[in-house]
């Protein structure tokens, strides 16, 4: 509940504050985004699942972001940026659906 | 979808969780089966989906965990540690800065459009009720004329002055007629007959304001007694011009489809109409550039009356001034011949004042 609170208040810090994002960051905010979201419901998996561990679930998040943010990078640098986020976005879509769907096998048993 | 990660005690979870660790660049080799000594897998040579939909789950959680319980500690760890929150906070603080600055901004155009759409939506607004406060107003005229006359009890002028006002159409009238129907071809500039008609800049599938005026022209000319188009009168100073792409009566611009209703005897206006050049010019603007139009007959058809029937700058010879107004329209003759023979424009309006101060 603790870090569904922090979920809370961090979205509404991110409301109210409406920091202007540098130009060059913002084709990494999606890809960014998605990572987060599959470590997330990485976690909330790992936490019905019993082995949730505080660490792994920090160092998978930055570590998601910041090898997804870098993958876009070099598809920028390479001409390839578009495909290659598409590629970071199935690969983690995948993920995100099937942690969601083991999810929902342990919230409703179906 | 099977859940290998769920009861994390048998040796093969075991065994999976090591192939996780060390997968460093092994995504595509085949995990050996370790139960039993079995066959290699079926789908061995597409592990990297099979891997992906499998086990979605950080391999570092069960590694983890199992050290954990290695360790005597129970397997997971609390969810409210401080870091754990505050990853929490950064999370939500990533996504609403990025729903927020990816959110599409309205672009300078878009604003300038929507503003301009709104400052048209209000003048149009303000224009009908404008109009139809003149339309109030003039009957109040007309009756307090009417009133005046019958006080004074000089010579029955309320019949002049009826019958000059309905002639230059201030007053609404209804009666039998025909409604013609004109829209613009229904594809619109797909036409290989482009260019065989001075449309001056657009498709020729489009109904142009000369069509119109020839049109209406062919229904004065066929002995229409009151010609409206969607809903404005036409009068001896009516213009039917064009601005852009519109089309505009009396500076109201005009929208698809284009319907004139044309009072008079409906089988006369149509034995004349059709056989004349308005109407030969409308059966070949059909045939051959696919604008459509229909002519239907009414027998109940009303046009109502022009908003403002007057001379601005324009002064009757040997009438006393002051006496503007209804009857000082009446010099310009019967309707069904002025507004004619002048295409492609008729007469410039009375309203402009340049109109008539040029030389």
């Amino acid at each position: 509940m603790i870090p569904v609170l922090g979920l809370v208040v961090g979205l509404v810090a991110g409301l109210l504050l409406d920091p202007s994002v540098p130009v060059w960051l913002q084709p990494y905010l999606p890809i960014a985004v998605i990572a987060a979201l599959d470590a997330v419901f990485g976690a909330v998996r790992a936490v019905l699942d019993g082995i949730f561990n505080d660490k792994v679930f920090v160092v998978s998040f930055l570590s998601n972001v910041v090898v997804a943010a870098f993958i876009v990078f070099l598809g920028d640098q390479l001409g390839v940026g578009a495909q290659l986020s598409t590629g970071v976005v199935v690969v983690l879509g995948i993920r995100i659906f099937s942690n969601v769907a083991s999810i929902r096998r342990h919230l409703f048993k179906a | 979808m099977s859940e290998p990660r769920r009861g994390s005690g048998d040796s093969e979870n075991h065994d999976e969780n090591e192939n996780g660790g060390d997968r460093t660049g092994s995504a595509g080799q085949a995990p050996p089966p370790s139960s039993g000594g079995a066959k290699p897998r079926p789908d061995a040579s597409m592990t990297l989906i099979t891997t992906m939909l499998e086990r979605p789950l950080e391999p570092g959680y069960q590694e983890a965990a199992d050290r954990r319980t290695a360790g005597g500690l129970p397997a997971a760890t609390s969810t409210r540690t401080v870091i754990v929150v505050v990853m929490a906070i950064i999370t939500g603080f990533l996504f609403a800065v990025a729903a927020q600055s990816l959110r599409p901004k309205p672009t300078a155009a878009a604003m300038v459009k929507d503003e301009l759409v709104s400052r048209i939506e209000g003048l149009q607004t303000h224009g009908t009720a404008q109009e139809a406060s003149i339309v109030a107003l003039t009957r109040q005229v007309h009756d307090l004329e009417a009133l005046e006359l019958a006080q004074a009890g000089g010579s029955d002028l309320t019949a002049t002055i009826d019958s000059l006002e309905q002639q230059a159409g201030i007053v609404a009238v209804a009666g039998p007629g025909l409604i013609l129907t004109l829209d613009d071809a229904s594809s619109a500039g797909g036409n290989a007959n482009a260019g065989t008609r001075p449309t001056g800049g657009f498709e020729s599938g489009r109904v142009s304001s000369a069509d119109l005026q020839i049109v209406v022209n062919g229904l004065w000319a066929a002995g229409a007694e009151a010609v409206g188009i969607n809903g404005h009168r036409l009068t001896t100073t009516s213009a039917i011009r064009f601005a852009g792409q519109a089309i505009i009566v009396d500076f109201r611009p005009l929208t698809r489809p284009y319907t004139v209703t044309a009072l008079g005897d409906p089988d006369t206006l149509r034995s004349r109409f059709d056989p004349s050049f308005g109407g030969v010019y409308l059966s070949s603007l059909t045939k051959e550039f696919g604008i459509r139009s229909n002519v239907t007959a009414g027998e109940r058809l009303s046009v109502p009356g022009a908003p403002g029937a007057r001379l601005f700058v324009a002064e009757p010879l040997g009438a006393p001034r002051g006496n503007a107004g209804a009857p000082s329209v009446s010099t310009a003759g019967p309707p069904p011949t002025t507004p004619t023979t002048t295409p492609p424009t008729t007469a410039a309006p009375p309203a402009l004042p340049s109109g008539a101060s040029t030389p």
